[in-house]
């Protein structure tokens, strides 16, 4: 199997779950317990790659990031390098990509959280960023490592975006799914066939570890109440 | 910001509330219209269920924003609202409100003891404990440090909720029901405990309840309540006689008197 894709696939992965829940835990604080009328709008845009043809989020990041834009040209001047065609470019597309992938799960979960259980730690004196740290995270650790590890699942496998906006540098933006594209290309087949069955396993075994801490879970929920008022 | 709540001064009131609050849902367009201040170091309010007590106190720490009126803790102005502008307020977090709900609400990811210690950050570990326990040994439950709220019965859950609001070191304490789940004499013990730590530590206690004899155990002054106003406050058997009177006369029995 080719080495450099595999690193580099799961050092933007690596890279992309972790901006990716730097960002999402508070999106889904304000999204779990906002009453804002913003909050619909917000919650389809965060959606829109789930149905989205990556080829389209990847036409419009190349755009909207080229040189012909005020930001494209702010970004390459920051980097030195215009996004398109690099790696922090297959970052910025990756990280929009799965957007939906940690959102989704870490709202749902924690709406979920008794919001009685958060008024008590208010009144003990818990601010907002304690009562994510020391009660939500806490009770809403399943959603948690299920928005990380499904975010890490689904960056490893995505292929349009990558191309659209990476294009195909072994080394610098060729990830494990284009290097299989490239294998069947050359007729490569034993290859191609290890690196499919590679992307395969991973994806087996994330989403295992996914429903085992979901089957763990449904034990250790939170004694049920009505929430705020 | 000081720590002033009337202590010094026996004469000015540790509480005054003026709320107006119109609850946007349910169908029978419930409101709240409360003013009211007390000098009782025990304060009872008293009342039947939906007349607006809870709501009275989730009020006071910050968890209900009512439309229009100012809450104030001794000197301190927690809240401030004139209809159709914006509130000033102290955040919930920071208004040293210690609030015991109904449905105790212990956080079912910590075991009783961390329960009772989440509100004594920033000291070590061997502090926290020995505070936590102290307080667990107040509402007699230490020994219940090292189980897990879902092993707990009712009582004793109450009796944890107690200990912990107790660590946050509130200013004043307000109780909903608090005893609700234990049998008599534990009620009993358990708020003669209270009330003489809350003495100790100079804090005032406002209570809801809708027994009539917790209501005459607990407070100095009562303050009656149904359906979002006020009836009635005063001494314990000025106010409560004429409520158990009232009751009576409901049932159809002649006047006691």
């Amino acid at each position: 199997m080719d080495t450099a894709a595999l690193l580099l696939t799961l050092r933007l992965a690596l890279i992309t779950t972790s901006i990716l829940l730097a960002i999402a835990i508070p999106l889904a604080y304000w999204l779990a317990f906002t009453r804002s009328r913003w909050k619909t709008p917000i919650q389809a845009i965060c959606s829109l790659p789930l149905v989205l043809p990556p080829t389209v989020l990847g036409f419009y990041l190349l755009v909207g990031l080229g040189p012909r834009t005020a930001l494209g040209r702010g970004i390459s001047h920051l980097l030195g390098h215009p996004l398109a065609f690099s790696f922090a470019g297959l970052v910025v597309g990756s990280v929009l990509y799965s957007f939906p992938f940690a959102v989704q799960p870490l709202t749902a979960g924690f709406a979920a959280v008794d919001g009685s259980l958060l008024e008590a730690a208010a009144t003990l004196g818990s601010g907002p960023l304690d009562r994510i740290r020391r009660v939500i995270l806490p009770l809403a650790r399943g959603s948690l490592l299920t928005a990380a590890v499904l975010s890490f699942a689904h960056t490893v496998g995505e292929f349009g975006v990558v191309l659209m906006i990476g294009g195909n540098l072994p080394g610098i933006t060729q990830t494990l799914s284009i290097a299989l594209y490239d294998q069947v290309q050359d007729f490569q087949y034993a290859q191609a066939n290890r690196t499919a069955l590679f992307l395969l396993a991973i994806c087996f075994l994330a989403l295992t570890l996914v429903y085992s801490q979901r089957r763990k879970n449904g034990s250790v929920k939170s004694s049920g109440s009505s929430g705020l008022v | 910001m000081s720590d002033i709540f009337g202590r010094s001064n026996g004469a000015s009131p540790w509480l005054t509330v003026q709320i107006d609050h119109q609850f946007a849902h349910g169908a029978t367009g419930f409101s709240l219209h409360i003013a009211f201040e007390t000098r009782a170091r025990r304060m009872v309010v008293f009342g039947p269920s939906g007349s607006g007590k809870s709501s009275l106190l989730r009020a006071i720490a910050g968890l209900l924003k009512p439309d229009a009126g100012k809450i104030q803790i001794g000197s301190r102005i927690i809240w401030l609202k004139h209809p159709g502008s914006p509130a000033t307020e102290t955040p919930v977090e920071r208004r040293r409100v210690g609030l015991v709900m109904q449905n105790q609400a212990v956080f079912p990811h910590l075991n009783v003891l961390r329960n009772v210690a989440f509100a004594l950050r920033g000291m070590d570990a061997a502090t926290q404990k020995e505070k936590a326990l102290r307080l667990l040994k107040l509402v007699e439950a230490e020994s219940l440090a090292d189980r897990w709220p879902r092993e707990l019965s009712g009582g004793q859950l109450q009796r944890v909720a107690v200990a912990r609001t107790l660590a946050a070191d509130p200013a004043v304490l307000l109780l909903d029901e608090p005893f609700a789940a234990l049998d008599a004499q534990g009620r009993q013990q358990l708020s003669e405990n209270l009330h003489t730590w809350a003495t100790e530590h100079a804090i005032p206690i406002l209570t809801v309840t809708h027994n009539l004899e917790e209501a005459f155990a607990a407070g100095d002054e009562v303050l009656t309540m149904k359906e979002g106003r006020i009836l009635g406050q005063g001494k314990p058997c000025e106010v409560l006689a004429t409520e158990r009177d009232r009751l009576l006369f409901a049932m159809g029995v002649s006047s006691t008197n």
